[in-house]
């Protein structure tokens, strides 16, 4: 999923820089105006470094083509979808910058996948899925989060020279093994959030939000 | 708050983490034993693309230059996960700002 170096056209890579901080640019004014409780400033940096550490668990499967977890979707559901967003830019980036994890000119398009479509999807699904039940919420989250962020990965290699511009190729094989593989995003995300929920319900996005609102405003 | 009031108050999440980052050597170690390839690597082989690096990073491929892989591995992930705590709360600060 992480793009490196020599894969994109120099324009799509530039292309998905000046989205990636329109978008990120957002996410920041979204979280001044709502503003952030000060308990919730701990929780977003434990967030972003378990959502690295777990994504140095690379997937032994055997045969071949494997992954790992990825997380947007922990994030958003525990810290909504703009704080969520900056926590994964910060994961990424910090894998590309320290890690050479993903490429300097395919960052951009690196956080667009996993930062943005990872987060955003995943954010919604759950919003929309979670008034039913919310761990088949948080499965499903984590799963078709991560599986447009891939194809979003096909597109953007897709649409490049150096992948012969084979766009009809990069995004099933991206979606269709993501897909496959996403299950098990799907089954950590709720793993995650079910046992949070159990035991610190009040730190998940949702929960929160509501009782800020039931406050009447506090601040 | 102090750092212990942090550690002690969100000491689980801690222990999750440190827990992560104590496995990821076997988990390396496992995922070269099979191969470890993504999609996206299929695909570029499938079309001819190859990488073109230019940066490789401090600690490229979460190693550590100079030391054995699995000593290297559980440093490189011991210290990205530091450097991400410190960076996240910092930029979650200062997007916070000091309007209260």
């Amino acid at each position: 999923m992480h793009i490196p170096d020599g894969f994109l056209d120099m324009d799509i890579a530039l292309a998905y820089y000046v989205l990636s901080a329109i978008v990120i640019g957002i996410c920041i004014y979204k979280i001044k105006k709502d503003g952030i409780d000060e308990k919730r400033v701990p929780i977003a940096g434990l967030v972003a470094a378990g959502i690295f550490a777990a994504q140095m668990l690379n997937w032994p499967i055997p045969g071949g083509t494997s992954a790992h977890f990825v997380g947007g979707a922990v994030a958003a559901i525990i810290l909504g979808p703009f704080l969520g967003c900056i926590a994964m830019v910060s994961v990424v980036s910090i894998q590309a910058l320290v890690f050479g994890d993903g490429g300097i000119t395919a960052l951009g398009t690196n956080l667009f996948s996993m930062a943005i479509v990872d987060v955003f999807v995943a954010y919604y699904i759950y919003k929309f899925l979670s008034k039913k039940n919310t761990k088949i919420a948080a499965f499903v989250a984590g799963w078709i989060g991560i599986t447009l962020g891939a194809i979003n990965t096909g597109i953007a290699t897709g649409l490049s020279s150096t992948f012969q511009y084979s766009i009809s190729t990069t995004v099933p094989v991206m979606g269709i093994w993501h897909g496959a593989l996403g299950i098990i995003e799907g089954l950590i995300t709720v793993a995650v959030i079910s046992y949070i929920e159990k035991n610190r319900g009040d730190i998940l996005y949702i929960s929160d939000k509501a009782k800020n609102k039931s406050r009447g405003e506090k601040r | 708050m102090n750092f212990k009031d942090f550690v002690i108050e969100h000491k689980q999440a801690f222990l999750v983490i440190l827990v992560a980052i104590i496995l990821s050597p076997l988990f390396a170690l496992a995922a070269d034993a099979v191969g470890y390839s993504e999609p996206l690597e299929k695909s570029a082989e499938h079309l001819g693309a190859e990488e073109s690096p230019i940066y490789g990073g401090i600690l490229p491929d979460y190693s550590v230059p100079g030391i054995d892989s699995p000593i290297g591995t559980f440093l490189a992930g011991l210290v990205g996960s530091i450097v991400t705590l410190i960076i996240m709360l910092g930029v979650t600060m200062a997007i916070k700002g000091r309007r209260n």
